[in-house]
């Protein structure tokens, strides 16, 4: 993956240090309906995630009602599973599980990555060199397999889960601020900073931070879906919740005893769609006001972006807002 | 101007590809039906084999198929495996049954068309005894075999081993062409390398022989044209294919896919309705809770006392409604069926599981209850019963975290006795109540829950009793006394007994459950 | 507004690169700057699968449980003796670099070892299973390939409107399913409810498999002449390929749309338009030729993460592929099964970047060799 287009931005001339506009955008995000109806679905998610323990009708774990009853039966709204459980509260439940667990996951994950993209970019030669290989190596691994087996190297559990999840995702990272990096360091303003003598921490923080920071956060944003995608496919696999923890991905897995109690299965995946598609509209919206050639993100799977046409390089920075 | 015709473009391109699912899937019925005529069986499974060679076989699966393409010395008859019948042979035995005759039944032929000779016997033998990474390599640790005439062979141990006719049933013993399996690396030194070809061909003398295998995928099967036993297969052809989930296997049952399922569970079995047949008995196999005597491992949790509280604090009645139709409570350590099993087993007393938790000194931290999670036995998984179990002990004031692994994670450290507080199970690897001996103090179970024979000489005392007894009455006393012991001052706690459900279309007829080997293909027939 | 920089991978047919100076290079070229640049990335990806093998290596020797007694069995695992003769057929008890020393040197041999859960050389096991992945990789890549590509331009075209607004939530709502819970929903729907598919496997139990050839059915069947396997091997595709397209289609569908609208915003694009040609020799000729390249790289990208995919689809519907071999390889702490795994699926990535970099190397002249 070293061959990375030409950017024939980085060698025109001075450009301002625009890309904070970035913010400015945002409120405008935020009045496209996709983001509207996302923003309300995932706020919803939260404030479940966050409050579920107070209302649910059972302990999530309570085996108190009988086995296999379908939804709206004795008062359970969505039916109890083969251990006679209520399926709303581990439903409810299951959001704080996963939904908070998922966003620490993508927060690890962007500040390793960034760490480790923005020392590569910065300091080159041996030190890229060298970043960018192991930085390949993990990406060279399937997710899903590579996350199989360091979750049953470590043992399965939640937190391990967790861990896994890292080790695949902060690669991306790690590419996307790399890049970001090796086009800033040549900025003017950059060099002017170094010939005043700012450290290379000083020089990063605060004249090349808030320039990835845009671009950064789309990638985040699209990546809280996926982590929760990952997160649960490794609880269905039996290598992250365990039981009797009420985690959607091991509901499913669950489901799979009962072929015909069809309730067990299909709410939780329900839950795992729709938590995961308000994420991913918040993300697309974001991506299409911040990054609308999705540069960001093809360079975070790897694919050689096509070279920037001059409006949409205004377009990228923000300048022409 | 322009967007119209791209848009019809567009419409083309997406009808072409759903007329493309279309044809595709309107094809499925045809071949579906197919499989219902003719003369082909298909068994879903999943799969545990690992070779089909008999010599290295020690799984359920492995077992199933070896008994379909190799016969043994001794044979049981349907699913009552407390009976050892002929099988390629008859014998007799000396009083203090330390040496076995066997005599080899007249005119029976290999798939070759050679006849089976006591070498053949006598090679088998030793090629298993020779192979000593082979799985049931310790099936005959301590059994010498040696050939009298063409017809008859000798079996001797040191020790009296009235146990040896059931030994001699399992399907890794099954009589190998000694002629075909030695010029295909065949041998008794231990250099034997003969595995590679018996995964591709079979050298035997069963109902069937083996067309093709594929550990991952699936076994085929076809009629050997050369038996001349009194068990011909009714099917020319066998495809046992390897379907993991339990829940599609039913799928497939239910929608024709398939004609024998072999691993639901009770709830699946009860999903099927009436246009199924379902064979549900109790397995072999017992699925208990380890409470480990080593103080070093158990820590506080490390006494009988405590293996008592949870004894009377399961409500085995609640764990049963998960096990579903042809499961048991069980009774001890030896499963119902089999000599010497208790009547009946222990029932719910919160009182004296209070009692004996007092009396243990446990001081109401947590305990970690860990298990295989992905090893269901006789259908039942494990997960679903220890979030029971957990539940029941917490309400009896015992408070459990479960700490799942895989099984080849979890393994380790159950065989290494490292585990406190733990759910397993155990089957008998041949039909007799000697197999349940090792939960004895000092013995293979016993000494994985820390229990050496300085712990409790007299259950030590007994399981010895009932190992050397020679006459069958004193025997069978020798065991319930033991099974009496074990779950009055046992560390063990044996809950249930899974059923095992063998659920088939109605065009099938004849499925029928063995511990053994699961199932004799050769016993199922086309319904008339 | 001018583009002094257009395309270049998007030039229209017959257009000359007519001495478009290559831009943002460091070093001047040498005099073969390809062939330098593909012994470099050669001699990369060589190092990158031996990460790959130290890794997997590490990882698997990390774990808790004891490869021996996973394999044995509880029966025999208690046999010291039993224990004793497979660790040293195996050659288990030699310390862990000479472990990893001895499979590097049968690796140069061609050979991965033996499977402790299959007992079955490693490499035989790989040559079921990946072409059983690669039937429906390849299938589904080229039927959400069709679908996007559709989808994609369309979107494009309406840019802003509500046919686009309309492709970008379907695009969306396809990326954030859960594969394996739509995989046994639409199975259980499908098959079990409507039977417009046929069950779990590749094969009706009933049909032979074909001689092996290239290991994929459907192609092995017609090459053999044989219809109605044929058919029968398509129909046990079909809801595979269906479940794993869904996600497919809307992760390609995203980055087409956006690759077609830069070449839309190009000046060829205008000249064509201007000049009056059809749209649909537009379409075809301008603007999917000049967003090949890019797409022919998300195409690989997608490719591996279909081998992902299939890892949690797989298991729902039986299928002995790739997935389900990682699976039960990892279950059951097979080190040799993991380490082929991870080399095969490292050398299929390895090797598709490989493949897309050369053809941007050949197709570009401003893609930077360093």
């Amino acid at each position: 993956m070293t061959a990375t287009a030409a950017r024939p931005s980085n060698s025109r001339g001075p450009r301002v240090r625009a890309p904070r506009g970035g913010r400015l955008r945002l409120p405008a995000v935020w009045r496209t309906p996709l983001a509207i109806v996302g923003a309300v679905i995932a706020l919803a998610w939260v404030v479940v995630a966050f409050t579920a323990p107070l209302w649910v009708p059972y302990p999530p774990d309570a085996q108190m009602l009988p086995r296999l009853l379908p939804p709206g039966t004795d008062g359970a709204i969505l039916g109890t599973d083969a251990l006679g459980r209520d399926l709303f509260s581990r439903l409810m439940s299951g959001a704080g599980v996963t939904i908070p667990l998922s966003l620490m996951l993508v927060a690890a994950s962007v500040v390793i990555g960034t760490v480790i993209g923005a020392s590569a970019g910065y300091f080159g030669k041996w030190v890229d060199e060298v970043l960018m290989r192991i930085t390949d190596l993990f990406m060279a691994f399937p997710t899903v397999i590579l996350a199989m087996v360091v979750a049953a190297s470590l043992g399965p559990s939640l937190f391990n889960a967790v861990i896994a999840a890292i080790v695949v995702s902060w690669p991306q990272y790690a590419r996307v601020t790399r890049s970001l990096v090796l086009g800033l360091r040549g900025q003017n303003y950059v060099i002017a900073g170094r010939l005043l003598g700012h450290s290379p921490l000083r020089s990063l923080l605060a004249d090349i931070a808030p320039n990835i920071t845009g671009p950064v956060v789309v990638l985040a944003a699209l990546d809280i879906g996926s982590a929760i995608l990952l997160l649960s496919g490794l609880s269905f696999l039996g290598l992250g919740a365990q039981p009797p923890t009420a985690e959607w991905g091991s509901m499913i897995s669950s489901a799979l005893q009962n072929f015909d109690a069809w309730w067990i299965g299909l709410f939780p995946g329900l839950a795992i769609l729709t938590v995961v598609m308000a994420f991913n509209f918040i993300g697309d919206s974001l991506r299409d006001a911040l990054d609308p050639s999705s540069r960001t993100e093809r360079a975070a799977s790897g694919v050689v972006a096509a070279p920037k046409t001059e409006d949409e390089a205004l377009k990228g920075t923000g300048a022409s807002a | 101007m322009r967007t119209p015709r791209l848009a019809a473009i567009a419409f083309a391109a997406v009808a072409a590809l759903s007329l493309a699912a279309c044809s595709g899937g309107n094809s499925a019925a045809p071949s579906g039906s197919a499989g219902t005529s003719g003369g082909s069986l298909v068994v879903d499974s999943g799969f545990t084999i690992e070779t089909t060679d008999p010599g290295h076989t020690y799984d359920p699966t492995g077992n199933m198929v070896a008994k379909a393409l190799y016969e043994t010395l001794v044979d049981f008859q349907g699913s009552d495996v407390s009976t050892p019948i002929p099988g390629l042979a008859s014998w007799t035995q000396n009083d203090a049954a330390t040496e076995f005759t066997f005599t080899l039944e007249d005119g029976r032929t290999f798939s070759d068309g050679n006849p089976i000779t006591a070498d053949d016997v006598v090679f088998t033998m030793d090629r298993v005894k020779g192979m000593t990474e082979a799985k049931p390599n310790f099936l005959l640790t301590g059994i010498t075999v040696s050939k009298v005439d063409d017809k008859t062979v000798t079996f001797a141990s040191e020790v009296p081993l009235l146990q040896l006719p059931a030994i001699l049933a399992n399907p890794a013993l099954g009589i190998v062409n000694s002629k075909v399996v030695q010029e295909n690396g065949g041998s008794t030194t231990g250099t034997d390398s003969a595995q590679s070809y018996l995964d591709g061909a079979s050298a035997g003398s069963g109902p069937f022989v083996l067309e093709s295998l594929d550990l991952t995928s699936q076994i085929v099967l076809t009629k050997n044209p050369k038996y001349n036993g009194d068990e011909a297969a009714a099917y020319d052809r066998v495809v046992i294919r390897n379907v993991s989930e339990s829940a599609t296997q039913q799928i497939n049952l239910r929608g024709g896919d398939t004609m024998v399922a072999l691993d639901l569970n009770g709830d699946q079995v009860s999903e099927l309705g009436t246009d199924f047949t379902v064979d549900s008995v109790p397995s072999g196999q017992t699925i208990f809770l380890l409470v480990n005597q080593d103080p070093a491992v158990g820590g506080i949790t490390s006494n009988v006392d405590f293996a008592s509280a949870v004894r009377s604090a399961l409500d085995y009645d609640a764990l049963l409604e998960l096990a579903g139709s042809g499961a048991a409570q069980a009774t001890g350590v030896i499963p119902p069926g089999f000599l010497g099993a208790l009547e009946t087993g222990t029932k719910q007393d919160l009182a004296a599981s209070k009692a004996a938790l007092a009396k243990s000194g446990y001081d109401g931290s947590t305990v970690k209850l860990q298990y295989p999670n992905d090893y269901p036995v006789g259908g039942v998984e494990f997960t679903p019963l220890a979030e029971r179990v957990q539940s029941q002990l917490q309400a009896a004031g015992i408070n459990v975290e479960l700490a799942p692994a895989p099984f080849a994670t979890e393994l380790d450290s159950y065989v290494g006795g490292k585990e406190a507080f733990s759910m397993w199970f155990w089957g008998p690897d041949y039909a007799d109540s000697a197999n349940f001996l090792p939960f004895a103090p000092g013995l293979k179970v016993g000494l994985r829950a820390g229990w050496t024979a300085d712990k409790n000489s007299t259950i030590a005392g007994l399981a010895t009793a009932a190992q050397t007894s020679t006459d069958e009455t004193e025997r069978k006393a020798n065991f319930t006394a033991f099974a009496k012991a074990m779950q009055e001052s046992g560390p063990f706690v044996p809950m249930i007994v899974p059923g095992s459900n063998i659920a088939t279309a109605k065009s099938v007829t004849g499925a029928v459950y063995n511990s053994v080997w699961t199932m004799d293909l050769a016993e199922l027939k086309p319904a008339s | 507004m001018t583009l002094p920089r257009t395309q270049k991978t998007s030039r229209a047919p017959g257009e000359r690169p007519a001495g478009d100076p290559p831009a943002g290079r460091s070093r001047p070229r040498r005099t073969s700057p390809l062939l330098g640049y593909l012994l470099r990335r050669l001699g990369t990806s060589v190092l990158l699968l031996l990460g790959v093998t130290i890794v997997t290596f590490a990882l698997t020797n990390l774990v808790p449980g004891n490869p021996v007694a996973a394999a044995l069995g509880e029966g025999a695992a208690s046999n010291p003796e039993t224990v004793a003769a497979y660790v040293k057929r195996y050659g288990l008890d030699q310390p862990l670099p000479v472990q990893y020393l001895t499979y590097l040197g049968n690796l140069l041999q061609g050979d991965l070892g033996r499977s402790l859960a299959t007992g079955r050389p490693v490499t035989t096991d790989l040559a079921t299973a990946i072409p059983a992945t690669l039937e429906i990789a390849v299938l589904t890549i080229i039927v959400s390939l069709l679908v996007a590509t559709v989808l994609g331009t369309v979107a494009a075209y309406r840019r802003g409107m509500v046919t686009d607004q309309v492709v970008r939530v379907v695009s969306l709502v396809g990326l954030s399913l859960p594969t394996f819970w739509l995989a046994l929903v639409s199975f259980n729907f499908f098959f079990l409810q409507l039977r417009v598919v046929p069950g779990s496997g590749r094969l009706t139990a009933t049909l032979t498999p074909p001689p092996t050839v290239t290991g994929l059915f459907t192609v092995d069947f017609l090459l053999n002449g044989d219809g109605v396997g044929f058919v029968d091997a398509l129909a046990h595709l079909t809801l595979p390929v269906f479940v794993l397209s869904l996600f497919t289609v809307g992760l390609l569908t995203r980055f087409i749309r956006t690759s077609v609208l830069e070449v839309l915003g190009s000046d060829y694009v205008r000249a064509a338009r201007a000049k009056g040609l059809s749209p649909m020799r537009i379409v075809f000729d301008y603007v999917l030729r000049g967003a090949s390249l890019p797409i022919l790289t998300i195409v690989g990208i997608a490719f591996g993460a279909l081998l992902s995919g299939t890892v949690l689809v797989e298991s729902v519907f039986a299928w002995p592929g790739l997935g389900t071999y990682a699976y039960n390889a990892a279950r059951n702490l097979d080190l040799p099964g993991i380490m082929g795994v991870g080399l095969v699926v490292g050398f299929i990535y390895l090797g598709l970047n490989f493949i897309v970099d050369l053809l941007y190397g050949l197709l570009d002249p401003r893609v930077r060799l360093a």
